[in-house]
């Protein structure tokens, strides 16, 4: 089956938080702790997480938020005329996956319809996927001592159903379906803003990790919305590294031989003495 | 690099201690099991430097599934690294650097096991010996070849760990990280045991001038010693040109090695107190009596020393990636 994936398009994103909301109810994800206070007079917990990144109110991906929305302010240089760009992260679902690559327990793998899924029952909680994210996606989760992501609803689109969060989109800016499709969709609506006068319009993740799965249309530099310029899925490098280690290895085999080969020769063929030791 | 990358949070005194743990017991193996295979087999004095080494390596890399096992979130699931959780078949992924690594351990284990067992007989420790018959020298030799390679994999894999991730640090620090762990690995393996055979020579000495008849054992002499200082003394260049080069290499990215704590740990510590300080006292130490060797106080110093920055090199860089 070809691979299902989402087409976000910043461009048209009004920054509601809807998909974070249907993220949250659909796959039954707690609020973030850190994020509430009890407050004794109102007699409930309060929100505590301002993060001072404008309307910002996940701050990051973690264990428990699979969709975070990404207020971007920019200012003309006399700060007189201001706009936002938004974009909604999330997952990735990567067609060369640095998680699915490190898992050492097979716990991360690829479903029949393209989406990187971890499978709770097995993950030991080394986390080591964690770093090996270009983007910093998944996370540990302290309560259950397992990593968790996004799993592109893998439970819904297994149902002929769409993700969560794309339904719930009002502007249609989130789309599911078929990658292909959706590239085809994002290259038209490319050209069309291109046409407009977004000349610094583009699309990130056609090639970056062999393919995105989830992949976005920017209306500038991708730094600008946080993400990485150049992502490199670490095992790129994983030969190189090796090669140099065994290489290592071999020079320091020879060290020793040299060290101990000469003069434990020498050493050896004495007989035993046992009276002077100054 | 990324900006948006994630913190694994691995504790320091697990995953930054088996680091060390594991590089000192390969190092230690890998010399036991040269003078195995390559020294003389009829020397008695070999032998206490070769069963020193082994003795050292095997209790050592004991530790080492403790630490591991307990950062782990989910411990009671390790065997998971060793086995598929559904089918119970083995699984390897040698994609990722930590699925060989696993492996590497355990297999290292368990020859580190065998040779120390094998040991113990032969010293006449151990009474009963199943396949006592089998304990002749062609096994300990299997035992140290492949429990050698698998060290050396336990010693350097680690540092391929680290640079196979996403983390700026880390990645910027590609491919130099698992050599210098190894050579780390080495000088600290060979410090464990210059230590204890040191200590044995002070020991020994100390029953001859307290007129104690004979020896009880082989002693250790000042020429058995010479090697592991001349060892030393080019694995702790390689070393320091290592560690300067993982800076240099990392570029814009070497921040956490600049600036604070761990800056401090990495340059006072594992660079001065851990290698150039043992360098000094290598070449220019004070040798009694004409000898090649140290004094013993001042070759317990520099071993303790070695061991030192071997601990801070491990946790520094680990930590620095975390930051």
């Amino acid at each position: 089956m070809s691979p299902k994936g989402m087409f976000v398009d910043t461009s048209i994103c009004t920054g509601c938080k809807a998909c974070q909301v249907a993220c949250k109810q659909w796959n039954g994800l707690a609020a973030e702790p850190q994020d509430f206070r009890f407050d004794a007079a109102q007699g409930h917990p309060v929100a505590v997480n301002f993060t001072g990144k404008s309307y910002d109110n996940t701050g990051r991906l973690t264990a428990t938020n699979w969709r975070h929305v990404r207020f971007i302010e920019v200012f003309s240089p006399d700060r007189r005329e201001a706009h936002w760009y938004f974009s909604s992260d999330s997952c990735k679902h990567c067609a060369d996956a640095g998680c699915l690559n490190n898992c050492p327990t097979g716990a991360i793998t690829r479903t029949d319809l393209g989406n990187v899924v971890v499978d709770q029952a097995t993950c030991i909680g080394c986390k080591y996927c964690i770093p090996s994210c270009p983007w910093g996606v998944i996370s540990f989760n302290e309560s259950t001592g397992t990593v968790w992501k996004c799993t592109l609803c893998n439970d819904r689109i297994h149902n002929g159903l769409g993700t969560a969060c794309a339904k719930a989109c009002p502007t249609g800016s989130i789309r599911f379906g078929e990658v292909a499709d959706l590239r085809a969709a994002a290259a038209a609506r490319l050209a069309q803003l291109q046409s407009q006068g977004y000349r610094t319009a583009n699309i990130y993740g056609l090639t970056e990790a062999a393919g995105l799965n989830v992949f976005y249309l920017f209306l500038d530099r991708p730094s600008v919305y946080g993400q990485p310029e150049n992502p490199v899925v670490p095992q790129q490098r994983l030969d190189t590294s090796a090669l140099v280690t065994v290489g290592g290895a071999l020079a320091l085999g020879l060290a020793a031989l040299v060290s101990f080969r000469e003069r434990g020769q020498k050493a050896g063929s004495e007989p035993v003495e046992v009276h002077h030791e100054s | 690099m990324s900006p948006e990358t994630q913190s694994p949070q691995w504790m320091w005194y697990f995953i930054g201690l088996y680091f060390f743990v594991g590089g000192v017991s390969a190092g230690a193996y890998f010399l036991g099991s040269l003078i195995e295979l390559f020294g003389n087999p009829a020397s008695e004095r070999q032998r206490v430097i070769s069963r020193t080494a082994y003795y050292i390596a095997f209790p050592l890399i004991l530790i080492a599934p403790v630490l591991l096992i307990g950062d782990l979130g989910q411990p009671l699931r390790f065997w998971h690294l060793m086995l598929r959780a559904d089918s119970k078949l083995p699984i390897l992924n040698l994609q990722s650097p930590m699925s060989v690594g696993s492996w590497a351990l355990l297999v290292y284990g368990a020859m580190a096991f065998a040779s120390f067992y094998d040991n113990l007989v032969a010293d006449g420790r151990v009474r009963f010996a199943p396949l006592a018959g089998l304990y002749n020298r062609i096994p300990r030799k299997i035992y140290a070849a492949v429990g050698s390679v698998a060290g050396f994999f336990v010693a350097g894999y680690t540092g391929v760990l680290l640079n196979i991730t996403a983390r700026p640090f880390w990645a910027a620090t590609d491919p130099l990280v698992g050599f210098l762990f190894m050579a780390s690995a080495g000088s600290t393996g060979a410090a464990a045991v210059y230590i204890a055979l040191t200590l044995r020579r002070l020991a020994a000495r100390r029953r001859v001038q307290a007129g104690a008849a004979g020896a009880a054992a082989a002693p250790v002499l000042a020429a058995d010693l010479e090697p592991f200082e001349h060892y030393d003394r080019l694995l702790k260049f390689v070393e320091l040109g290592l560690a300067v080069a993982i800076v240099v290499v990392a570029g814009s990215y070497a921040a956490p090695l600049l600036r604070g704590p761990l800056a401090l740990m990495f340059w006072l510590g594992a660079v001065g107190l851990g290698t150039v300080l043992p360098i000094a006292i290598n070449w220019f130490g004070n040798r009694p009596g004409g000898r090649t060797v140290l004094a013993p106080w001042l070759a317990l110093l520099m071993g303790l020393l070695v061991l030192l920055g071997g601990a801070l090199l491990r946790i520094s860089i680990v930590q620095a990636g975390q930051l």
